[in-house]
C-alpha cells in the first residue's frame, strides 16, 4: 500500500482542543515514510466516508458533541472502515461517545456509537485538568510511558473487562480511583490525553500507523526526532520530578 | 458623589488596598492591582457595588481585543468625560474593585466608567454596577483549562442580559455566539466587526446545526441568522447610517479598525461627537506596551500580544515585512497550563520568515513549528532570541506572561528574587 487516506472527524463539531493536530502529526508521518496521503477533513456538510484507512476524533463542547455522536450513530461510517481494516484514535468527547453512552449537555445520557464497551457519566467532584501520565497496556508494545494534558468533567466507566489504553501514573484517567486511562480494542483507541497526543508521543503514533501499514523504517530526520524528545522529556520530567 | 457615603470601614479596605498597591508598585513585583483588589474584597465584600454608586459605567467583554478596545473607547470617549478605568489586564473581580479603590470622588465631574470584563466575570460586574452599556466583542477557544467553553459563555451572557432589558448592547454581528448572547436585549447596536476565526462558530448555538458562511454574512437552516449591521466597517471607512468616518489609526491591523468601530458605536449613544472621537483616537501608538516599536540590542522589534488562535489570526496580518520573527509561549495559569491551542494556529504563515521559538512552552511551539515546515530555533530566553535574529525589524510576539515577563525584563526591573516574593503572595492570597 502507497496510498493511505487520514480522515479528520467533523473537525468543526469536535475540534476544540488542538487535537486535529493528530491528524497532521499521523499524515507526516506517513509521509516520511514514502506514503502518498490524502489528509481530509469530514465536517457537517461532507459527512464522514466509511473508505479511510486512518480517522481521528478529538474533544469539543457538549452540544456539538451530541449533535456528532447522532451523526455517526446514523450512517456508522466508523465501525464500517474499522471492520476493512482502518484504525481509530478518538481523544476526551470524541472518546466518551464511542462508549455505549454519554451525557448530553441536558446531563441525560445519550447513546453512543458502541465501539468501545464503557459508559461515561458525570463527575459531581473537581473537573479533571492537568498534565497526565500513562503506563501503556502491553498491546502497545514498546511505546514509552504516555503523557499528555487531561481535561474533562465525565468519567469513563469500562464494563465487562474491557482493556483500557494505560494505567495512569499522574492525573486522573477516565475515573477518580481505576486510575486507568481510555480503552483500547483491536485497531480502535481511546484516551483522554490531549496535547494532542500524538504530538506529545510520537511513539504512540507511529504504533498506531503500523496497525494499518505493518512496520515501519525509522524516519530520518534528525532535527524533527530531537524537538520530538526534547518535548517528551520536559513533559515528563514536569510531572515526575 | 459625597465621601460619606463611603462608610468608616470601606474608607479602612480602600487604604488599605492602596497601601498593598504602592508596596506592590515600590518592589516591583507586579502590576499593582489584583493582589491589593483581594485584600480589599477580602476586608469589604461588596465593594465593588459600594464603590461604583452613581458612576454610570460601559462594561466590554470578549475573548479577544477586550483591552485594546477599552482603551480605544476610553480615549474616544475622554473629551466628553473623566473616566475612571481598570489598571490595564486587571479584568477579574480584584482588578475592577481595585480600579474602584483609586477612583477620586470629589475631583470627579461627569464621570463614566469605562472597564475590560473578564468573559466568566460579566454578569456578575454587571449586575453590581450601575451598567449602561455592554460591548460583546466575540467568543473563541481560548485557556480552556480556566474558562469554561465558548457556549456555556455566551449562554450565560444570553440569560443575564434577558433579564437586564435596560442595559443598552455594542454586538459584532459578524459572530454567531455574539448574536445568540445579545439578542434577547430590546436595544442592541450591530457592528459588523468581523471574524477571522469561525472554527467555534460553525455549529450553530440555537439547534447544533452548520452555520453557512458567505461574503454577505452567515445563516443557518433554523432561521438563525446576521443581523442587519448598524455599524459597518469597509477598509479604513466606518459607516454609520448614513455618516462615513475616516479611520486612520496609529496602530496597526485591520482588526484595531474594527475595534475602534465598536468603540465609535459606544460613543455614539453616549451622544460623543464622532469626528472628535476618530481623531483623539488615532493619536495613540501603544497600548500598555503592545504594538509599540522598541529597539532591543540593535534590532527594531515590534511587540505583539496574542494568546489564542483568534488573535494570532490577526499576528500575521501584523508580522508585515518583518524579517525576524520570535515567539514566546508560556503556560502559567494567565496563559493556560495545556498549550494545546498551538495546532489550531495556522503557523504554516510564518515560512520563510527567520522565526525562532522562546518561551517556557519553546518545545511544544517547536515539535507544531516542524509539522508546518517552518525552519526555526529554539533559544528559551526571549531577550537572547531576539538578540540571535539575522533581521534588523522583528516582531515578538509572546503570549500573556511571556509578554509580560519581557516587558519587565525591558524595564530592567526583573530579579529572581523578587519574583519569588511575587509568587509567594499570590499563593497566599489565591
Ligand atoms: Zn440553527
Amino acid at each position: 500500500m502507497t496510498r493511505v487516506k487520514v480522515v479528520s472527524v467533523f473537525p468543526d463539531l469536535l475540534g476544540t482542543y488542538g487535537d486535529s493536530g493528530n491528524a497532521l502529526v499521523v499524515s507526516k508521518r506517513l509521509a516520511l515514510r514514502g506514503f502518498e496521503v490524502t489528509l481530509l477533513e469530514a465536517n457537517l456538510k461532507s459527512g464522514v466516508p466509511n473508505d479511510g484507512d486512518f480517522y481521528l476524533i478529538g474533544g469539543g463542547e457538549d452540544g456539538p458533541q451530541a449533535r456528532a455522536a447522532e451523526l455517526l450513530t446514523a450512517d456508522k461510517p466508523l465501525e464500517h472502515a474499522l471492520s476493512s481494516g482502518a484504525a481509530l484514535l478518538a481523544v476526551c468527547a470524541g472518546f466518551q461517545i464511542l462508549g455505549a453512552s454519554f451525557l448530553g449537555p441536558d446531563l441525560q445520557p445519550r447513546n453512543g456509537i458502541g465501539i468501545f464497551d464503557c459508559v461515561t457519566h458525570r463527575f459531581e467532584g473537581p473537573r479533571s485538568v492537568g498534565e497526565l501520565i500513562v503506563r501503556p497496556a502491553d498491546e502497545l508494545g514498546n511505546v514509552g510511558l504516555l503523557t499528555g494534558y487531561e481535561n474533562h468533567q465525565g468519567v469513563t466507566e469500562l464494563l465487562h473487562g474491557a482493556q483500557p489504553l494505560g494505567v495512569v501514573a499522574a492525573g486522573n484517567g477516565n475515573n477518580y480511583g481505576t486510575k486507568v486511562d481510555g480503552a483500547i480494542d483491536g485497531r480502535a483507541l481511546g484516551t483522554y490525553m490531549h496535547g494532542p497526543v500524538f504530538a506529545r508521543n510520537p511513539k504512540l503514533c507511529d504504533f498506531f500507523i503500523s496497525l494499518v501499514v505493518g512496520s515501519l523504517e525509522p524516519i530520518d530526520d534528525p532535527d524533527l526526532i530531537a524537538a520530538h524528545e526534547n518535548l517528551y522529556l520536559e513533559r515528563i520530567n514536569q510531572v515526575i520530578k | 458623589m459625597e465621601n460619606s457615603i463611603i462608610g468608616p470601614r470601606l474608607r479602612f479596605a480602600t487604604a488599605v488596598a492602596r497601601m498593598a498597591s504602592w508596596i506592590v508598585r515600590t518592589l516591583n513585583i507586579g502590576e499593582g492591582a489584583a493582589l491589593p483588589g483581594k485584600v480589599l474584597l477580602r476586608i469589604y465584600p461588596d465593594a465593588i457595588k459600594d464603590l461604583s454608586r452613581s458612576l454610570p459605567t460601559v462594561l466590554i467583554s470578549g475573548t479577544n481585543a477586550k483591552t485594546t478596545t477599552t482603551a480605544l473607547c476610553k480615549e474616544a470617549l475622554s473629551g466628553s468625560f473623566s473616566i475612571v478605568s481598570n489598571v490595564t489586564g486587571a479584568n477579574m473581580e480584584e482588578g475592577i474593585a481595585f480600579s474602584l479603590a483609586s477612583r477620586n470622588f470629589l475631583a470627579e465631574s461627569k464621570s463614566l466608567g469605562v472597564f475590560e470584563v473578564d468573559e466568566a466575570y460579566l454578569a456578575v460586574i454587571g449586575t453590581r454596577m450601575e451598567t449602561r452599556i455592554i460591548a460583546l466583542l466575540n467568543l473563541s477557544r481560548d485557556q480552556l483549562d480556566r474558562v469554561s467553553e465558548t457556549r456555556m459563555t455566551s449562554g450565560k451572557w444570553r440569560a443575564f442580559l434577558g433579564a437586564s432589558p435596560n442595559i443598552k448592547v455594542v454586538a459584532n454581528c459578524d459572530d454567531p455566539l455574539i448574536v445568540y448572547a445579545a439578542q434577547v436585549s430590546p436595544g442592541v447596536l450591530w457592528v459588523a466587526a468581523g471574524l477571522n476565526f469561525r472554527q467555534d462558530a460553525r455549529s450553530c448555538p440555537v439547534c447544533g446545526g452548520e452555520i453557512e458562511f458567505s461574503d454577505s454574512g452567515w445563516t443557518c437552516s433554523c432561521g438563525f441568522a446576521r443581523p442587519v449591521p448598524d455599524v459597518k466597517v469597509e477598509g479604513k471607512k466606518v459607516v454609520f447610517g448614513g455618516k462615513t468616518i475616516e479611520v486612520d489609526l496609529g496602530l496597526p491591523g485591520q482588526c484595531n479598525v474594527a475595534n475602534a468601530a465598536v468603540a465609535l458605536g459606544i460613543a455614539s449613544l453616549l451622544n460623543v461627537d464622532l469626528d472628535s472621537a476618530v481623531r483623539r483616537m488615532s493619536q495613540m501608538t501603544e497600548v500598555a506596551g503592545r504594538y509599540k516599536r522598541v529597539a532591543i540590542d540593535g534590532h527594531s522589534v515590534r511587540l505583539l500580544l496574542s494568546k489564542n488562535p483568534a488573535g494570532w489570526l490577526e499576528v500575521f496580518d501584523m508580522v508585515g515585512d518583518d524579517p525576524s520573527v520570535v515567539v514566546g509561549i508560556n503556560s502559567q495559569i494567565a496563559d493556560g497550563r495545556d498549550p494545546s491551542w498551538l495546532w489550531d494556529v495556522p503557523f504554516e504563515a510564518l515560512r520563510g520568515k527567520e522565526v525562532v521559538a522562546a518561551g517556557e512552552r519553546a518545545y511544544d511551539l517547536s515539535v507544531r513549528l516542524h509539522y508546518a515546515d517552518v525552519a526555526h530555533r529554539v533559544i528559551k530566553d526571549p531577550l537572547e532570541a531576539i538578540s540571535a535574529c539575522q533581521g534588523n525589524e522583528v516582531t515578538f510576539v509572546g503570549n500573556y506572561t511571556s509578554f509580560q515577563d519581557l516587558r519587565k525584563a525591558l524595564d530592567g526591573s526583573e530579579s529572581p528574587f523578587l519574583n519569588s516574593v511575587r509568587r509567594l503572595g499570590e499563593r497566599i492570597f489565591r
